[in-house]
């Protein structure tokens, strides 16, 4: 699939300027980029929550699903947050007890951590088939061993349905563990784009390989 | 004035068909003006809210305006549209029930949509990504937003339901305050302490005041519910 003009800006201000991306199915694409890069800019072009410059707002052709940086959970119990997004009870049951949140199925989801909440809202996102997920920061709330699991969950989707992943992160080692290719974005523009031991071990660009230094001493 | 609240309590567990009607016609009044104007105002302040459209700024611009007009003022509006030479007097409003309920109306109603509005437009940009992050129906997401606000539209209904049982003065001058009739707990309270009576007009204070305290005790816990 090719997502053609992912170019925003904000009163004269690029933040995005990519113009088009090829994605395959069946593989996980991780964006890396310090702040302001344009990493969730591309995320919500790519799931159509917002508008590249010059089109109008409108959801892509594909059936796309977004899981946004803040997970937001509706005022009823985490399973029926869930029920939201459609499926099956045997769904449901298999991601809950994936993602450890069986006890709190029946749980009022505005009482949730941080981190049960994002896991509530990827369980909810997965409960139906979707060609493209583009998930922003799924696991920023989330401890070591939830981010496991749902890089567990994530890849077990993909290999089920086939779609393809874009996933934002912060993190360079949760690039490396998940993804099956990396893009590089710094400033707006798509630097690099390749394997993570491509990427992150021998990156062809000065300013990718600066990115990347940095971010592993600190 | 122990005795007088002594008097007023007594007069209150009397049974007196006057206070009876008199509270009656309140709570009718109230009612009938606090859920039509939860009925307008409701879908205003979440179109307000959640919508993006020309002119939206100077409709929220105009309600705010709106939520404080003076209750005499709409009382004089309405008695001018209603009254022997007013443009709808063939309806034949004034000093009528149904006349205090549409100047209660427009005052009660700016301030639903005032109430609603900023309590939306917090909530919908996550609801909005959330839905259409999930792919979800414009139907759909509208219900979950209504869903989210239910305790904020509880909430708003009973300020309203507060506010039309404290108005005064524009039932006062669209329905005249007559016996039996259009005499309201407020309008009542003004005559009776006018005349001197008041035990009655004491009686009456209490029972708004009980009213009131109902009234906002259930807003707290509503508060509650909805903070947790």
């Amino acid at each position: 699939m090719i997502l053609q003009n992912l170019r925003k800006s904000y009163d004269g201000r690029i933040v995005l300027d990519v113009s088009s991306l090829e994605l395959e199915n069946g593989k996980i694409y991780a964006v890396i980029g310090a702040n302001g890069s344009g990493k969730s800019t591309m995320a919500k072009i790519a799931a159509g929550i917002i508008a590249p410059d010059g089109a109008k707002p409108e959801k892509n052709k594909l059936q796309t699903g977004y899981m946004p940086q803040k997970s937001f959970a509706f005022r009823m119990s985490l399973r029926k947050n869930m029920r939201i997004n459609g499926g099956d009870a045997e769904r449901e049951e298999a991601l809950l007890k994936a993602l450890k949140i069986e006890h709190l199925a029946d749980a009022g989801a505005k009482r949730l951590s941080g981190g049960e909440t994002a896991r509530m809202a990827l369980a909810r996102l997965l409960m139906r088939d979707y060609e493209l997920i583009v998930l922003d920061e799924p696991c920023s709330a989330m401890d070591i061993e939830s981010t496991l699991l749902a890089e567990k969950l994530i890849r077990d989707y993909r290999d089920r349905i086939g779609c393809a992943v874009l996933i934002v992160t912060h993190s360079i080692s949760q690039a490396e563990r998940i993804a099956d290719e990396v893009l590089f974005l710094s400033d707006g523009k798509l630097i690099e784009l390749g394997s993570p031991e491509k990427l992150i071990e021998h990156p062809e660009s000065e300013i990718t390989r600066g990115f990347i230094e940095f971010y592993s001493k600190a | 004035m122990e005795t007088a609240l002594h008097k007023a309590i007594e007069l209150i567990f009397s049974g007196s068909a006057l206070l009876e009607d008199i509270v009656w016609v309140t709570v009718r009044m109230s009612l009938a003006s606090s859920l039509t104007a939860l009925l307008i105002g409701v879908p205003f302040g979440v179109l307000f809210g959640s919508g993006s459209f020309p002119g939206k700024r100077i409709l929220v611009v105009l309600n705010r305006t709106l939520m404080g007009l003076p209750p005499v003022v709409c009382g004089l509006l309405c008695y001018l549209m209603f009254c022997g030479v007013g443009p709808l007097r063939h309806l034949e409003l004034l000093y009528t029930v149904t006349g205090m309920v549409i100047a209660q109306v427009i005052l009660i109603t700016p301030i639903v949509i005032g109430m609603m509005e900023p309590f939306v437009s917090g909530i919908y940009p996550d609801i909005r990504e959330t839905s259409r992050g999930l792919g979800l129906s414009p139907v759909k997401t509208l219900g979950l937003l209504i869903n989210e606000s239910r305790y904020q539209i509880i909430s708003t209904y009973l300020m309203a339901l507060s506010r039309a049982l404290a108005e005064v003065g524009a039932v006062s001058m669209v329905g005249g305050a007559i016996a039996y009739k259009t005499n309201v707990m407020t309008t009542a309270i003004m005559n009776f302490t006018n005349m001197g009576n008041f035990t009655t007009a004491l009686a009456l204070g209490i029972i708004l005041l009980a009213g009131s305290l109902v009234i906002n005790v259930a807003v707290s816990l509503m508060q509650g519910r909805a903070d947790a």
